[in-house]
């Protein structure tokens, strides 16, 4: 085999490029990296440590378990609510942003796909609290959804109903964190090879059975990170339950808003706050040990 | 000359013009207020423009904090880590708290006792300005305005208003779903029905007021929150206190708790229909006044004493609490009413008259048990 042979050039490329990032940290790298690792430390690292020491520690200071019995005592069923709210609306965005990417990569309605294109970023630019007061009128038992329908003959006054309570949550989480699933997506079925695709469509199978059985598992992992953003972006959301209902149960942040804000209570707010490290740490080990385990598949 | 050296020109002048602004506002009298949007409005539109207008080279800055105890309580906050930093001279000049924070900042030396070197400090009679929620805070504060939790109702739809906690009971378990309120988690008017409700179902009496306080007590809260947790099934949680306003006025509730100044403020915008009204059941629901407080090491303390001073007279009572914003006045009314004409007066009183408010407007729970209302409300009726 010739010097010039591909695979002693792609082995070539291989020294180069071991050789441009030795084993030995570089300072130049480090020191770019260093404003970076600082805020993370200064404006994350810091006040999570002492989240942690709040909520494990007693009223004079001692460890002790008493704000995370008082955490899981009073607001138990907050807690179950906001892991299940939260676990809804991360299934619901991902099946609606699977339909629109799947729609966007296999679609034969040229129109259409651009018109959907164009249409499905918009919530993306809109912040979370916008929302929310945007869906206060619109999700209203008289508001623009139902006065709407109730125009168009679809409703009677009678049969409107208010979705001011967890359905609103709901509808304005999915419309909210929907761009941003399907944008992964989209971007990832995009980059896929179409002939996989287009030799099962000349072997007869459906959009569907292609979006379901050949796309939607090479897009896995997008898919997966997608959905472990939005829980742990959802998670942290404290105006939309706040605006939308007054109802119980509700979001443990909104709960941690009022025992900081009414009683200036960091302890049990920390404990709550501690849960909810727990929940998406959860998550994030679910999402870590899939991706390990496909690069060992790849393997 | 042509348009490029024109626009630079311009973008040189701008900063200049701004810094010569700026620097003629030499100084800055920071005014912290918790509240509703309206108190901001307040300073904003009305008190801070008078009070720059007779002190050239003053500028009012109005700093809204949140609405409820919470915005209260994030002044506390704030003068209390400037207290413990050894600052000498702290942030705030004027604060504008609730009761609660007032009695709380008081115990904690965190204010200055400046009523008796204000003019307009003899024309307080009221005893909120001695008593907040069982503690003493004579001389550290003068009341800004007092206001009410009132019942809101439509006339159309509710012919015959309760006129006590038990009509009401019985009207919303024959019209379910049409009386609304906030819970205790967004705003005072929810929480202060929910006192009303403990007020008038615990059977305490006047210890819910004027203490003093009974651990043993717990027992009748929580048979009176029980009841309260059965009457929600047929109650509407609304999104805050102006969620309970903003589902009046869309007529997806016949009747709702809400802030009298508020209710007037709404009306007189057009976001609410004129024809709501009000109604006060017996025994009571509980209002609060604003204080006007200076902090102890405000910087400019003069100046905060001036502006108190500008604020409690009676022409801006008048013009500015009364007729602008709908709130009962914060000195004594009779100085209050020579400056308004009857009309105005009249209007304020005409849902609720100066009988009912002398009859039914409580105040609010002193701490201890308002603290343990609020846990046991979680504990009773949310859980």
């Amino acid at each position: 085999m010739s010097a010039s042979s591909p695979s002693s050039a792609l082995a070539g490329a291989g020294r180069v490029r071991r050789d441009r990032f030795p084993g030995r940290p570089d300072f130049w790298g480090l020191l770019l990296l260093a404003p970076a690792l600082l805020l993370l430390f200064g404006l994350f690292g810091v006040p999570a440590v002492y989240s942690v020491i709040g909520a494990l520690a007693g009223k004079q200071g001692a460890p002790s378990l008493e704000h995370v019995r008082m955490a899981i005592g009073v607001y138990g069923k907050d807690i179950l609510f906001t892991a299940w709210l939260v676990c809804l609306s991360v299934a619901v965005t991902a099946a609606l942003a699977v339909l629109i990417a799947g729609y966007l990569t296999l679609g034969s309605n040229r129109l259409a796909v651009r018109i959907l294109g164009w249409l499905y970023r918009w919530p993306l630019f809109v912040p979370m609290i916008c929302a929310a007061q945007m869906m206060r009128s619109f999700l209203a038992k008289n508001g623009l959804l139902n006065n709407g329908l109730v125009a168009t003959g679809l409703l009677t006054p009678a049969g409107s109903i208010s979705l001011l309570d967890w359905r609103g949550v709901l509808i304005t989480f999915v419309w909210k964190q929907l761009p941003f699933v399907t944008l992964l997506l989209a971007g990832a079925m995009a980059s896929l090879d179409r002939s996989m695709i287009e030799a099962a469509r000349d072997l007869g199978a459906g959009r569907l059975r292609v979006l379901v059985g050949i796309v939607l598992p090479l897009v896995r992992g997008p898919l997966l990170v997608g959905c472990v953003l939005t829980f742990v972006t959802l998670m942290s959301v404290l105006s939309v339950p706040m605006m939308l209902t007054a109802d119980t149960p509700t979001m443990i942040t909104v709960d941690m808003a009022y025992r900081i804000n009414t009683f200036a209570d960091y302890g049990t707010a920390d404990a709550l706050g501690l849960i909810s490290y727990v929940m998406t740490m959860l998550v994030g080990w679910i999402y870590l040990r899939d991706a390990a385990r496909q690069r060992g598949l790849s393997r | 000359m042509r348009k490029s050296t024109i626009l630079a020109f311009a973008a040189l002048a701008l900063p200049g013009a701004l810094f010569a602004a700026s620097a003629r506002a030499d100084t800055v009298l920071d005014v912290a207020t918790a509240g509703d949007q309206n108190m901001v409005d307040y300073i904003n539109q009305y008190l801070g423009p008078k009070f720059e207008q007779a002190h050239p080279g003053v500028h009012v800055r109005a700093i809204g904090t949140g609405p409820g105890d919470p915005g209260s309580l994030a002044i506390e906050q704030k003068l209390m880590a400037e207290k413990k930093s050894g600052a000498h001279d702290w942030d705030i000049d004027v604060a504008v708290i609730h009761q609660r924070g007032a009695a709380q900042m008081v115990t904690e030396d965190l204010l200055a006792k400046y009523r008796g070197e204000v003019s307009t400090g003899k024309l307080v009679t009221s005893q909120k300005a001695v008593n907040a929620l069982g503690t003493n805070v004579e001389g550290y504060v003068m009341p800004m305005f007092d206001s009410q939790v009132a019942i809101a109702y439509n006339p159309e739809i509710v012919k015959n208003p309760p006129r006590s906690f038990a009509e009401l009971a019985e009207w919303v378990k024959q019209h379910p779903k049409q009386f609304g309120y906030n819970g205790i988690k967004g705003g005072m008017a929810g929480i202060g029905f929910v006192m009303g409700w403990v007020n008038a179902n615990a059977g305490l009496g006047d210890r819910l007021n004027a203490g003093p306080y009974e651990e043993a007590d717990k027992g009748k809260i929580d048979a009176a929150l029980a009841s309260l947790k059965e009457f929600n099934k047929n109650a509407t949680l609304t999104p805050g206190n102006a969620g309970t306003l903003d589902m009046l006025g869309r007529g997806e509730i016949s009747m709702g708790a809400v802030w009298a100044d508020m209710f007037y403020g709404w009306q007189a915008d057009g976001r609410l229909s004129p024809d709501l009204k009000l109604v006060l059941p017996s025994p009571g629901l509980p209002g609060q006044p604003m204080y006007y407080a200076i902090p102890a090491q405000a910087a400019h303390q003069a100046l905060a004493r001036e502006f108190i001073e500008l604020a409690t007279s009676p022409e801006v009572q008048a013009e500015g609490i009364v007729k602008r914003f709908n709130w009962y006045p914060g000195i004594d009314a009779q100085y209050v009413q020579a400056k308004l004409d009857t009309k105005t007066w009249d209007h304020l009183f005409v849902d609720i008259t100066p009988q009912d408010l002398k009859q039914n407007a409580k105040p609010f729970p002193i701490s201890p048990y308002f603290t343990t209302i609020l846990n046991e409300y979680e504990r009773v009726v949310t859980q």
